[in-house]
C-alpha cells in the first residue's frame, strides 16, 4: 500500500470513528431519554443579558424586543445594551427603550466584544449573565428552558440551541443544515462534558464563576471559545439546553461567510495552542482525550481530502482533454464493470450516510422533528468543498499569527 | 416544561471508545470485503470473456482447417476481435488502475489476452492469404511502466480510430509483458524499445501518431466502412 493510500485510509478511519463515537454516545444517552423534564427553582435567579452593539442600528431593535418578550419575571431580568463606540445611529435607536425598567443603556469607547461583556459584568449584580448578539432573537421561553440547568452548582454555563434566522440565500440554507448538525454536536458534547465553545447568541454564565475565573479576554477574536476552555480547565461544567431556541443571522454571501469562518477557525487554532496542555490530557476526560484532539485533526483531514479531490479532479480533467485532443468526441457509454467499488468509496458512502443521520438527530433534538432541512442534499454535496477553503486560510494565518478582524 | 441539564460526566468513557472502535473496524472490514468481492467478480468476468474468445478462436481455427472442403464465404471475416477483444483491453486497463486487484492474477490475464490477440492475428493472416482478403490491422506496442509519456495519447488516438473504423483491427501489446510468444512477435516485426510503436503494413513507426497520421500511412482505411456508413447500411 502506498503512503498516500495509507494516509487516506487512516484519515477515513479517524473521521468515521468520530462519527460513530458521537452516535454511540447519543444512543447511550437516549436510553435515559434525550430531554428529561426538570424543575425550575422555587426562587428564580436574577439574570443580566448583555447586548454588545457596534454599529447595529438596523438589527438591535428586533433583538431587544425579543428579549423584552422573554417569559421571565420583570424584576429578575436586566437587559444591558452596551454601545461599543458605534459610529452609526445605534445609540439613538436603542434610546427608544430607555423607559423600560429592565433596560440599561451604556456607551463606551470601542474595544471589542469582550470589553463590552466585561463592562456589563462590572455594572450588574445579577447571578447569571448572558450575551445576545445584536443580530439574534430568542424564543420567549428560551431563558426558562436554560435556568433549570443551573441547579447543579458545578455548571458554569449553559448553551442554547442555535438556528439560522430566516434563511434566504442558498448559502444561508446550507448554513441552516450545518446549524442542525451543530445542535447535535453541542448536545452530545455536553453529554460528554466536553463543550468547548459558549457561542455569542444566548450562552448564559454563572456570574460568580466568571468573576472567579477572570473576565472575558480578547482571545484571538474568539472570546467565546477561550471562556469555555477556561471554564473546562477550572473543572466546571458547561451544559446545553437545545430547546432554548435562538435564531441568529448568518452571512448571506460567500465572502462574508468566508471571513466569519476564517475568524472562528483561526481563533480555535490559536486558543488550542494557548490551551495545548489540555490536549490528550486524561485529567480533562473526553474533552482532552477525544473532542479537542479531533477538533484539530479534522481540520487537517478536511484540508487533505480537499486537496486530494482537487488533485485527482485536475488529473481526470487533464486526461479527458488529452482524450478529446487525440480521439475527438467519443460516444459515451455506461457499463457496470466500470462503477468504482473501491473500499474508499464504500467508506465515504457510509460516512456521508452517518452525517445525514447526525443532521436528522440534530433536527430531532433541536426541533422535535426528525426531518432534516430540504437543502440537506445540497449541503452534503457542496459544503465539504467550501469548508476547506477557510480551514486552509485560517491554518496559514494561525501559523503566521496574522490576526483576524471581526468584520 | 424545561429540560434537564444536558451534561452527564466528562470522565473518559473507555468502554464507549472501544465500542466505537469495534464498529468502525467492522465497517472498514465490510468495505474491504465488498471491494474485494467486486474485484473478484470483475476478474471472473474478464476470465469468462477470455474463455469465450478462446472457444471462438478454436472454432475459427477449426473452420480454417475445414476450408479445403468449404468456400471462403463460410469463414467469418469479422472475427471475434472487433466484438470482444477490444472492450477486454479497456477492462484490463481499468483493472490495472484499481487498488486491491491481485496483480499476479491480472498479469496472468494480460498474458492470456495477448496470446489470444496473437492467435487471432495469425489466423486472420492465414484466412486473408487463402481467401485473398486484405484485412487492415495495426500492431500497437506500449509500456505502462512510466517510461512512455506519449502512450496514453497514442491509446486515445487508436480508440478514436477504432470508433471511426469499426472494422479496423488493432492489436495492442504491453512491450514489457513476460510472454515468449510476444517476444517472438516483437522480434519478427523488428520492433525496437522506442515506444509508442505502431506496426502498419509491415513497417514499424515510432513516436506518437495522430488519427490523421495513421490515415495517411494506411490509405486502405478508406476502403473500410466508417462508423456512420456502417450504422447506416447495417440491416442486422
Amino acid at each position: 500500500m502506498s503512503i498516500e493510500a495509507a494516509l487516506t485510509y487512516t484519515f477515513l478511519f479517524i473521521s468515521l470513528y468520530l462519527e460513530v463515537f458521537l452516535l454511540v454516545s447519543f444512543l447511550e444517552r437516549r436510553k435515559k431519554g434525550v430531554l428529561l423534564p426538570s424543575q425550575l427553582p422555587h426562587v428564580l435567579p436574577t439574570v443580566a443579558i448583555v447586548v454588545p452593539c457596534f454599529n447595529e442600528e438596523y438589527g438591535v431593535v428586533t433583538t431587544v424586543k425579543s428579549l423584552l418578550s422573554l417569559d421571565y419575571p420583570k424584576e429578575k431580568l436586566e437587559i444591558l445594551l452596551v454601545d461599543d463606540g458605534s459610529t452609526d445611529r445605534t445609540l439613538a435607536v436603542v434610546a427608544q427603550f430607555k423607559d423600560d425598567s429592565r433596560i440599561k443603556i451604556f456607551s463606551k469607547e470601542n474595544g471589542g466584544k469582550h470589553t463590552a461583556m466585561n463592562y456589563a459584568l462590572a455594572h450588574t449584580e445579577a447571578e447569571l449573565i448572558g450575551c445576545l448578539d445584536a443580530d439574534s432573537i430568542v424564543a420567549h421561553d428560551a431563558l426558562l428552558r436554560i435556568i433549570p440547568s443551573f441547579s447543579n452548582p458545578r455548571i458554569a454555563a449553559v448553551t442554547p440551541g442555535i438556528h439560522v434566522r430566516e434563511p434566504k440565500t442558498l448559502l444561508q440554507h446550507l448554513q441552516n443544515v450545518e446549524y442542525r448538525l451543530s445542535v447535535f454536536n453541542r448536545f452530545i458534547m455536553a453529554v460528554l462534558g466536553s463543550v468547548f465553545i459558549t457561542p455569542g447568541p444566548f450562552s448564559i454564565f454563572r456570574a460568580s464563576i466568571i468573576r472567579e475565573l477572570g473576565t472575558w479576554r480578547y482571545a484571538h477574536s474568539t472570546e467565546d471559545m477561550e471562556m469555555a476552555l477556561r471554564i473546562q480547565e477550572a473543572g466546571y461544567w458547561i451544559a446545553n439546553a437545545p430547546r432554548a431556541i435562538v435564531h441568529t443571522a448568518t452571512p448571506d454571501t460567500f465572502p462574508r461567510l468566508f471571513r466569519q469562518r476564517v475568524r472562528w477557525t483561526y481563533g480555535w487554532l490559536r486558543n488550542a495552542i494557548d490551551y495545548r496542555h489540555m490536549l490528550g490530557n486524561r485529567k480533562y476526560g473526553n474533552l482532552g482525550l477525544i473532542i479537542l484532539p479531533s477538533a484539530i485533526v479534522t481540520i487537517f483531514i478536511g484540508i487533505y481530502f480537499f486537496f486530494r479531490i482537487l488533485f485527482y479532479g485536475a488529473q481526470a480533467l487533464y486526461h479527458k482533454l488529452i482524450e478529446y485532443q487525440f480521439a475527438g468526441v467519443t460516444s459515451p457509454s455506461f457499463e457496470l464493470f466500470y462503477v468504482n467499488t473501491s473500499a474508499m468509496w464504500f467508506i465515504i458512502f457510509v460516512s456521508v450516510a452517518l452525517v445525514l443521520v447526525l443532521i436528522s438527530t440534530g433536527s430531532f433534538i433541536g426541533t422535535g422533528r426528525r426531518m432534516p432541512p430540504l437543502s440537506t442534499p445540497l449541503f452534503l454535496a457542496l459544503y465539504s468543498f467550501m469548508v476547506p477553503l477557510w480551514l486552509t486560510t485560517a491554518l496559514v494565518r494561525a501559523t503566521f499569527k496574522t490576526g483576524v478582524r471581526w468584520r | 416544561m424545561a429540560e434537564d441539564a444536558v451534561v452527564d460526566t466528562r470522565s473518559a468513557r473507555w468502554q464507549m471508545y472501544a465500542v466505537a472502535f469495534l464498529i468502525t473496524a467492522l465497517i472498514f472490514a465490510t468495505a474491504l470485503y465488498a471491494s474485494n468481492y467486486f474485484n473478484d467478480r470483475r476478474i471472473a468476468d474478464v476470465q469468462s470473456t477470455q474463455d469465450n474468445i478462446a472457444i471462438d478462436i478454436l472454432s475459427l481455427e477449426t473452420q480454417f482447417d475445414l476450408l479445403a472442403e468449404h468456400s471462403c464465404r463460410d469463414i467469418s471475416e469479422n472475427s471475434v476481435l472487433s466484438r470482444e477483444i477490444q472492450p477486454l483491453a479497456s477492462r484490463l486497463s481499468y483493472l490495472e488502475t484499481q487498488q486491491g486487484v491481485d496483480q499476479d492474477e491480472l498479469a496472468q490475464l494480460k498474458r492470456y489476452y495477448s496470446l489470444l490477440q496473437i492467435k487471432d492475428l495469425l489466423l486472420m493472416q492465414r484466412v486473408a492469404d487463402k481467401c485473398k482478403l486484405q484485412p487492415v490491422f495495426i500492431l500497437y506496442f506500449y509500456s505502462n511502466k512510466g517510461d512512455c509519456k506519449e502512450c496514453e495519447s497514442q491509446g486515445y488516438a487508436l480508440t478514436g480510430l477504432s470508433e471511426r473504423y469499426p472494422q479496423l483491427r488493432i492489436y495492442s501489446f504491453d512491450f514489457n509483458l513476460d510472454l515468449s510468444a510476444l517476444k517472438t512477435l516483437i522480434d519478427i516485426n523488428d520492433v525496437k524499445n522506442e515506444l509508442p510503436a505502431l506496426v502498419m503494413n509491415g513497417k514499424a513507426h515510432y513516436g506518437l501518431r495522430t488519427m490523421e497520421d495513421i490515415e495517411k500511412i494506411l490509405p486502405q482505411l478508406a476502403t473500410l466502412k466508417t462508423a456512420t456508413s456502417t450504422s447506416a447500411t447495417s440491416t442486422r
